[in-house]
């Protein structure tokens, strides 16, 4: 099954396009990580998946064919926002309550029992909690209604490093107990290459890498090769090339992981953050639209 | 890779029954703001009402009736409570104010604070976390104007009594019987809707406010041709009736305020010109003749056209019937933006 499926996907925003062209399939079971610079269309799509906002183009379903925003896909999935929306004047109590009032089934006694674990007083205002525990309630709400797949739009952004460790390991722990995939944004490349075993890029509105994390580091090397460039090949095609007087260094994405590459290179595998990085560093021209999707 | 159909699993919606709390959570501070300003109002009315009362019998109570000391009461009674005041004029408001305090926080305060990213991916949904905002809101606003306005119609009923401000009267329709409710559910969902296109709750409100003033103003301008005003022939309409213009005919036909005025300079009279009103003008001589008496005895008819007491209840309904609509125009309308609209 498909947790996010995208067909052709596009949204306008007057003359604007903050997302076009965005053809994903996702499969259940995975931590997505979805990475670009700002402005790229992240938010966009993330709103897409949970009907915030209707495709200008294209189709979006989720949950194994679900429309997005369908009462079923609703069902399924818990969204925590950017900057973890709360009732500021409401109690946790009363947000806890409320978040059961609103779905048909939560699960009121995981949400207390977190809630006691993160030593937040159930009668305090959520506007009083700190950022760590605001986002934690926000987290636990979503997790407590035992959603299918979990997005989290830039979750940790404005945590401290304690803070975003334990919003992770929570995330981390639900997709253990639960089963439920997570699909989040995030600016912490690091971050993410410690726990997302998928990687979705999008720049400049569309989507660049969708993948494994498994396929992409099976297909990427960092190659070394004499000053000139070598001619790429059907083997073998360039991401990103720095020249220094003695060697030119290649970000390379091989067609498979048994290609051949040629003779007097020296090649090694590649970091996901470098390899992040370095399709973020492309501009708009150099793109070539067969880099989409690897495995497909 | 290729999309597989998939037919929509059938999920049962969220209860009414849960949503209800979400609402009452929502509504509770609001309605505790309400009461106590209305408590505060009411308590006016209420105290100013039994003050009114004892006035009026004082005055009902006194015999003979032409005496000194009864016009004495009856001025008492008159001076101190026909004009409404400050309170009046709040009275007047009220309803819009209720209304878009009410109603603009509903939408707006959502999308100004971003919880609606929160609110509207709950299992629910957004039009169902809508009707769950939006309808105790309807039905709130009106049943307690409603409620309101019948202390209203109690605190001015010596004043119908006695004839000094008829039920029709433009500071006492609006707030009285059923349009008070019409005009606080108008104003409600002018606010709803201004608070979903503004996104913010102060705007909204100011834009509801002045919207809601200005269609009152214009209502007070065309209410009275609801239906086709009455006319009379009689010199002393009944304070109760509503009177709307007043003019001379002779032989049936509409005679001008031009010649009534030259007709009564003629005699030593002066009218100013405009109504078909007569004063006398205290330098003139000929006192002694009554310039309408005079007008009458040489043919001339005055004609009175006024709306009756009894249509108050008629009206009522008219102006409760097309507010009603007009509110839930504009509420449809707010359902319908808020489903197309993006967040």
């Amino acid at each position: 099954m498909n947790v996010l499926q995208t067909d052709g996907l596009g949204r306008r925003y007057r003359t604007n396009w903050a997302l076009r062209d965005c053809t994903l399939s996702i499969p259940e079971g995975h931590l997505v990580a979805l990475v670009g610079p700002n402005g790229a269309g992240k938010s966009t799509l993330l709103n897409l998946v949970v009907g915030l906002t209707s495709p200008t183009a294209g189709g979006v379903t989720v949950l194994g064919g679900q429309p997005a925003g369908s009462r079923a896909a609703l069902d399924g999935i818990a969204f925590v926002a950017q900057d973890m929306p709360l009732y500021r004047h409401y109690s946790v109590a009363d947000m806890v309550h409320q978040t059961r009032n609103l779905n048909l089934s939560f699960d009121t006694a995981y949400a207390r029992r977190r809630i006691t674990e993160l030593g937040i007083d159930g009668k305090r205002k959520a506007g009083k909690l700190s950022g760590g525990q605001q986002a934690q309630l926000a987290l636990t709400l979503a997790l407590a209604r035992h959603p299918r797949l979990l997005v989290l739009d830039e979750p940790t952004a404005r945590l401290d490093p304690l803070a975003r460790h334990d919003f992770m390991a929570t995330v981390m722990t639900a997709m253990a107990d639960d089963g439920v995939s997570a699909l989040l944004s995030s600016h912490m490349l690091a971050e993410l290459e410690r726990v997302a075993d998928y990687l979705v890029l999008i720049s400049h509105g569309r989507v660049r890498v969708d993948d494994t994390v498994d396929n992409l580091l099976d297909r990427h090397r960092l190659v070394a090769a004499p000053t000139t460039a070598p001619v790429p090949d059907g083997d073998w095609q360039i991401i990103e090339a720095r020249t220094t007087p003695s060697q030119t260094h290649l970000l390379v994405r091989l067609a498979s992981s048994q290609a051949s590459l040629p003779p007097g290179c020296e090649s090694r595998p590649v970091g996901i953050e470098e390899l992040t990085l370095a399709y973020l560093r492309e501009t708009p021209a150099s793109r070539a639209p067969t880099l989409i999707g690897a495995t497909q | 890779m290729t999309p597989v159909a998939v037919p929509t699993m059938p999920v049962r919606p969220v209860s009414w029954t849960r949503l209800s709390w979400v609402s009452w959570r929502r509504y509770r501070a609001t309605l505790a703001a309400i009461a106590a300003v209305l408590a505060v109002i009411a308590f006016y009315l209420v105290l100013n009402g039994e003050r009114m009362r004892s006035t009026y019998a004082t005055y009902l109570a006194c015999t003979p009736v032409h005496s000194a000391s009864c016009q004495f009461a009856w001025e008492n009674f008159r001076n101190g409570y026909s004009q409404p005041g400050l309170p009046g004029v709040i009275l007047l408001f009220l309803p819009g104010i209720i209304g878009g305090f009410v109603g603009a926080p509903i939408l707006a305060r959502e999308l100004e604070t971003g919880t609606f990213r929160y609110a509207w991916t709950q299992g629910a949904g957004r039009m169902r976390w809508a009707i769950a905002a939006i309808a105790p809101g309807v039905v709130g606003v009106a049943v307690i104007m409603a409620g309101f306005g019948a202390l209203v119609t109690w605190h001015n009923k010596p004043l119908l009594d006695s004839g000094i401000t008829p039920r029709l009267h433009p500071t006492v329709f609006p707030v009285t019987g059923l349009a008070v409710a019409g005009w606080a559910l108008v104003g409600f969902a002018l606010g709803v809707l201004a608070g979903l296109l503004w996104r913010r709750v102060l705007p909204a409100l100011a834009t509801a406010l002045a919207a809601w003033f200005g269609l009152a103003l214009l209502t007070a301008q065309i209410r009275m041709h609801y239906l086709p005003p009455l006319t009379t022939t009689s010199l002393e309409l009944s304070g109760k009736n509503f009177g709307i213009d007043q003019w001379w005919t002779k032989s049936g036909v509409r005679v001008s305020d031009a010649a009534i005025n030259a007709v009564l300079q003629s005699i030593g009279f002066q009218q100013p010109g405009g109504s078909g009103k007569i004063t006398v003008n205290p330098g003139e001589a000929n006192p002694s003749v009554d310039p309408v008496q005079y007008l009458i005895q040489h043919g001339y008819t005055q004609v009175t056209s006024y709306q009756p007491d009894s249509r108050y209840w008629t009206f009522q309904w008219i102006e409760l019937g097309w507010l009603t609509a007009l509110a839930l125009a504009l509420l449809a309308a707010a359902f319908w933006f808020l489903r197309r609209r993006p967040a």
